[in-house]
């Protein structure tokens, strides 16, 4: 039976090949899985190749700091709650050799280290780095290149730290948790973790850190369990709060938001479609039914059909989209050579799965209705019943976890539903208040508009469905180009025009124009210089540090060394003020100051406090008149103390500057000459770090790029496809038009005229939907202001006004074919 | 005043790739159907007919002969293979163009929009032409068919003779010169199309506008002033028995459907 039923399906399907309604779901089911796959192959390639990245600027997905060795049964729960733990010690230390001296970051590490990322080391300074596993053997240690310069050492020479001695061995070029320790210029060492026990340093200055690899639930409860158990120790992890955390939040939430886009997309198609097919199953079933065949009959060989259509499809599909997968990771290739390409047979198949899941999900309507289906239906066509809506909100339901399963970001999901739904319910009320106020208001006057208003409004409920079909394809597609935009503006924020790959902290004044000196001779961009003095805080309001608070902070113990003292007269670029006022230009009271926000908060001080600092043996007191914080987008140099200008004239110390300077891949080889004459110039190569961090920008650049075409390209066959499934029913009403002695133009008119309504609801429907989404995920996923801009949107109606308009009058071309002859001939 | 329509030695015949301005979805059968067939159809040769405006006209004949076709022609909607169609106004004579926004067509499939009341469906005609007073005019024709109580009704709650009725309705409602009805009772059951017959001869009396009824029923036909035949590419005409128009529907109405009826 199932046999012949087979047969029976192959034979219609055949037969219905070449009918334009099954053209159309075959070309839209085929274009929408080869954009799914194609999509979630590259996304997931670009995926992980950012977390590549990002775990070579991190080293662990959390870093748990402590000034002491973590106790056994601490280190067992440690372990129990991630999947591997790495332990490394750290420790300001004086390495000598000869009669010099250095003060560096002394870090031990066995050989577990690196937990994720690239440690990168090379046998001479002249040699390329190497990626390598493990840290040095006991006995020998690495130096960074600025250690070999300062104490003028060699590899193979012995260095010694307290009564030890060290075999140095290699370059150390870059270790992967680097960001994670925070902003730090200090030289850098490495050593095997049995020196470090040996060497027996006072147990108070080592710091502990341990490299966790965890997953978010994980990381989650590390730190219900550090607050409890470990409230001195630190976690820092990579939801959190280091400078690449809510660069990487978004990425990974753009990605996530695209992907249920997409899918989003895909349903409006199906389902506007699935309108058409509706009709035709059901005539073909009752047919069917009249001809003496059962219900479930019908029913079977149109599931049948639809499988045979989708399985022909699949292979087809998975070659394209494994294609246009190589494609696109070849082009990306060009530029990031870490990425090829890979058959990614598991990936594929899933996605496909869930295509053709939310496909048959959003056809079952039609099988439904065939269920429902009765002889007495080819006579009377017009029902709607209760159970189809129903079905049609179930479909929904499992759209909703479909994406959020897939994108396995469930608020991110839930909101965008809601946003959806606020959409719809919008597009609904708008509709109907344009229709009905636009038919009142017009009612008086003669002319196409009232008439296409009034046959608009009398056809709300058809004419609904393909405005919201319509409408939440462009309000899914503004969105994202909104999102895309206001994204890629934020990214160029995060673009080191101001910051360069070589950090300065310390140059004194004829340091500074050395180095300026040597930047133009070499045509090396020096691209911030800021002045400062050192300081020390000695009194706040007349009272001691440890008079004045007992509470322990960073910014105490910050503060009990000496601090930079910047000075400038207008609020620097990258702050914004927080509290009080910024003084005037060359003000004359130039005893007050401006607090990092921070600080003032951790200090509990206010406006108005005194602080007395010590500055080149002299003491000074200033009061607090501002306080300010960082704004990112104009250079990463700031200071948590600055006073005016004018101050300077009344201090006699010596200035120093912090700088930053961008050097390309050949100028390397001069930094050491510089170092060479100016050895006491405090300066950091942050040529691994930026390296890395420029590669993820251009990625993400591109995939913005890339993801923008994609989702113009899906939207239009949205877009498309919904008025197809209304094009049977608008070549009717031109027809009847028509017969009542009105010409094809007048039908033309008739037809631009109801597309501009059509869009200008969509219109106003999509940004009013954009907007409150913007409010809505903005802040909360995207740590993004959410400023609209009424220029952008003005225009931005007036192109979707156009474009749907066009787009509308030219797909419904086919029904102006239409003629009084069809009427006659319609049987 | 009156006014006519002369149709002057025309021949209609159609080639062999055809599916022309019938949708693809009709087509497959119709190409079906022709392929079989010699290269080009002629449906009639060097035909004359005049049509009054005020007169009432049946065309009969089997399927296939080309009915509907010379309709077509008629209308002004198609032009003739060879031959010429006039449009004469007091001995003014113009091409039938200019005769378009003064004809209704009445179909058998009715074709009402379905999304709209049958009031809203009378309506349309006057309102696509501006006219203020569409809704009260529509309502008036509404009444005139019998349906004054199921103006708010959509056209799937209607039957097939009330479905008709609007349709015809919708067609008078502007006051055309001239009404073409192809097989409008062809979908209809003998009561019901008698029903619909009478209101459609007495409505088109009224408004004095020119009926030309293409019909299987020879009891339809029978009600028209002039009956022709068309078969085999030849247009004859019967004689018809010749009784005013009034008569004749008076003489068929039940005393309950004369209200009806008497437009
Ligand atoms: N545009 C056309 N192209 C080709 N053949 C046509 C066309 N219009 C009508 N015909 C053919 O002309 C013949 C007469 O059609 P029609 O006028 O509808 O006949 P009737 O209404 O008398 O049944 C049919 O065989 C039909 O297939
Ligand atoms: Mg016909």
């Amino acid at each position: 039976m199932l046999n012949h039923h087979m047969q029976l399906a192959w034979y219609y399907f055949t037969q219905e090949y070449r009918q334009p309604h099954q053209r159309l779901l075959r070309w839209v089911q085929a274009i929408l899985m080869v954009f799914i796959v194609t999509l979630s192959l590259s996304s997931n390639t670009i995926q992980q190749y950012l977390q590549g990245n990002l775990q070579n600027l991190l080293g662990a997905d959390a870093v748990l700091t402590q000034k002491n060795k973590l106790t056994t049964d601490q280190f067992t729960s440690l372990t129990n709650s991630s999947d591997n733990v790495v332990t490394t010690m750290q420790i300001s230390a004086t390495l000598t050799f000869d009669d010099k001296w250095q003060r560096s970051k002394l870090k031990a590490v066995g050989s577990d280290y690196p937990l994720q990322g690239k440690l990168l080391t090379s046998s001479s300074l002249q040699s390329p780095p190497t990626v390598t596993i493990g840290g040095p053997t006991v006995g020998s240690i690495w130096l960074d290149s600025r250690l070999f310069a300062s104490l003028t050492i060699s590899m193979g020479d012995a260095i010694s730290i307290g009564e030890q001695a060290f075999i140095v061995s290699r370059v150390l070029v870059h270790e992967p948790d680097r960001l994670m320790e925070g902003h730090n210029v200090a030289m850098r060492a490495i050593i095997n973790v049995d020196d470090m026990e040996k060497l027996a340093f006072p147990t108070d200055l080592i710091q502990y850190r341990y490299l966790i690899t965890a997953s978010k639930p994980q990381i989650q409860q590390l730190i219900v369990w550090q607050q409890a158990h470990l409230p001195a120790a630190k976690i820092h992890h990579k939801n959190g709060s280091h400078p690449l955390a809510s660069f990487w939040q978004r990425t990974e939430n753009f990605l996530g938001l695209t992907s249920i886009i997409l899918f989003f997309m895909a349903a409006i198609a199906i389902e506007q479609i699935a309108q058409v097919h509706l009709k035709k199953e059901q005539y073909f079933s009752a047919i069917c039914m009249s001809l003496g065949a059962s219900k479930v009959t019908g029913l079977q060989l149109s599931l049948l059909k639809w499988l045979i259509n989708i399985m022909l499809l699949i292979p087809v599909v998975a070659i394209l989209s494994g294609f246009f997968h190589w494609l696109i990771i070849g082009w990306l290739s060009e530029s990031f050579t870490e990425i090829s390409w890979q058959l990614e047979l598991w990936l594929t198949v899933k996605t496909i799965a869930t295509c053709t899941l939310l496909f048959a999900v959003f056809h079952s309507p039609v099988w439904l209705s065939l269920w429902q289906t009765s002889v007495a239906k080819l006579f009377n066509q017009n029902q709607k019943t209760i159970s189809l809506a129903f079905i049609k909100l179930c479909a929904l339901v499992v759209l909703i976890l479909v994406a959020v399963k897939y994108s396995d970001n469930g608020l991110l999901t839930l909101m965008l539903v809601g946003s959806i739904s606020i959409t719809i319910t919008l597009m609904i009320a708008i509709s109907w208040a344009v229709l009905s106020l636009g038919e009142k208001a017009t009612q008086q006057f003669s002319g196409l508009i009232p008439f296409s208003l009034f046959m608009m409004k009398q056809r709300l409920l058809s004419k609904s469905t393909q405005i919201l079909g319509i409408g939440l394809s462009t309000f899914l597609l503004l969105f994202t180009l909104m999102l895309l935009n206001d994204l890629g503006n934020t990214m160029v924020s995060y673009q080191r025009t101001h910051d360069g790959n070589v950090m300065v902290s310390q140059a004194s004044q004829s340091q500074m124009t050395a180095i300026e000196q040597w930047a133009q001779e070499h045509d090396i961009s020096l691209r911030q210089t800021k002045p400062y003095f050192y300081a020390k805080v000695v009194k706040i309001n007349n009272q001691t540090l440890s008079e004045f608070t007992q509470k322990p902070s960073d910014s105490l113990a910050t503060l009990s060394n000496a601090i930079r003292l910047h000075w400038s007269e207008t609020l620097p670029k990258n702050n914004s003020l927080v509290q009080g006022f910024w003084w005037q230009k060359e003000t004359k009271n130039w005893q007050q100051i401006s607090l990092e926000e921070e600080v003032m908060t951790d200090l509990g001080l206010s406006l108005g406090d005194k602080l007395t600092f010590i500055i080149h043996q002299q003491s000074h007191t200033f009061t607090i008149t501002a306080s300010h914080a960082y704004k990112p987008g104009a250079g990463s140099i700031t200071f948590w103390v600055q006073m005016p200008q004018t101050a300077v004239q009344h201090i006699n110390a010596p200035h120093y500057n912090m700088a930053s300077l961008e050097l390309n891949e050949g100028q390397w080889p001069l930094l050491s000459q510089l170092w060479e004459d100016y050895p006491t110039i405090r300066m950091v190569s942050l040529q691994e770090l930026t390296k890395q961090f420029d590669n993820i920008l251009t990625m993400i650049t591109k995939v913005i790029s890339g993801f923008a075409v994609m989702i113009i390209l899906l939207a239009i066959i949205v877009i498309l496809s919904s008025i197809n499934a209304l094009e049977d029913k608008e070549k009717k009403k031109n027809s009847v038009i028509m017969s009542f002695g009105f010409l094809k133009s007048t039908c033309l008119q008739l037809n631009v005229i109801e597309w501009l309504i059509t869009a200008l609801i969509i219109a106003i429907g999509a940004i009013a939907g954009t907007y409150l989404t913007g409010t809505l995920i903005y802040q909360s996923q995207f740590s993004l202001s959410y400023q609209p801009d009424l220029f952008i949107l003005i225009i931005t109606l007036a192109i979707i006004l156009t474009t749907v308009t066009l787009l509308g009058v030219y797909a419904s071309r086919h029904s102006l074919k239409s003629s009084v002859k069809q009427l006659m001939a319609d049987v | 005043m009156t006014c006519s329509i002369e149709l002057k030695n025309v021949s209609q015949s159609f080639g062999n790739n055809s599916s022309g301005s019938l949708g693809h979805k009709k087509s497959t059968s119709a190409n079906m159907a022709n392929k079989n067939k010699a290269a080009t159809i002629t449906l009639f040769k060097n035909l004359d007919l005049t049509i009054n405006q005020g007169q009432s006209y049946a065309i009969t004949g089997p399927s296939g002969a080309g009915k509907s076709s010379l309709l077509m022609l008629l209308s002004g909607l198609e032009k003739p293979t060879s031959g010429q169609g006039n449009f004469i106004n007091d001995n003014q004579l113009s091409t039938l163009d200019t005769l378009r926004s003064d004809i209704g067509f009445i179909f058998q499939q009715f074709h009402l929009l379905p999304e709209l009341t049958a009031l809203h469906n009378v309506a349309l005609p006057l309102k696509l032409r501006g006219d203020k007073h569409a809704i009260s005019k529509a309502k008036h024709w509404l009444e005139k068919v019998g349906l004054s109580d199921r103006a708010g009704h959509k056209p799937s709650q209607l039957s097939g003779g009330e479905q008709q009725r609007v349709a015809i309705a919708r067609a008078l409602v502007f006051s055309p010169k001239f009404i073409f009805a192809d097989e409008p009772t062809g979908n209809l059951d003998q009561h019901n199309a008698k029903e619909i017959s009478d209101i459609l001869f007495a409505c088109c009396q009224e408004n004095n506008a020119g009926l030309i009824i293409v019909t299987h029923s020879n009891a339809m036909a029978r009600k028209a002033q002039h009956i022709y035949s068309l078969a085999g590419g030849e247009l004859t005409k019967t004689p018809s028995i010749h009784v005013t128009e009034k008569q004749k529907v008076t003489k068929y109405l039940s005393t309950e459907e004369q209200q009806v009826a008497s437009c």
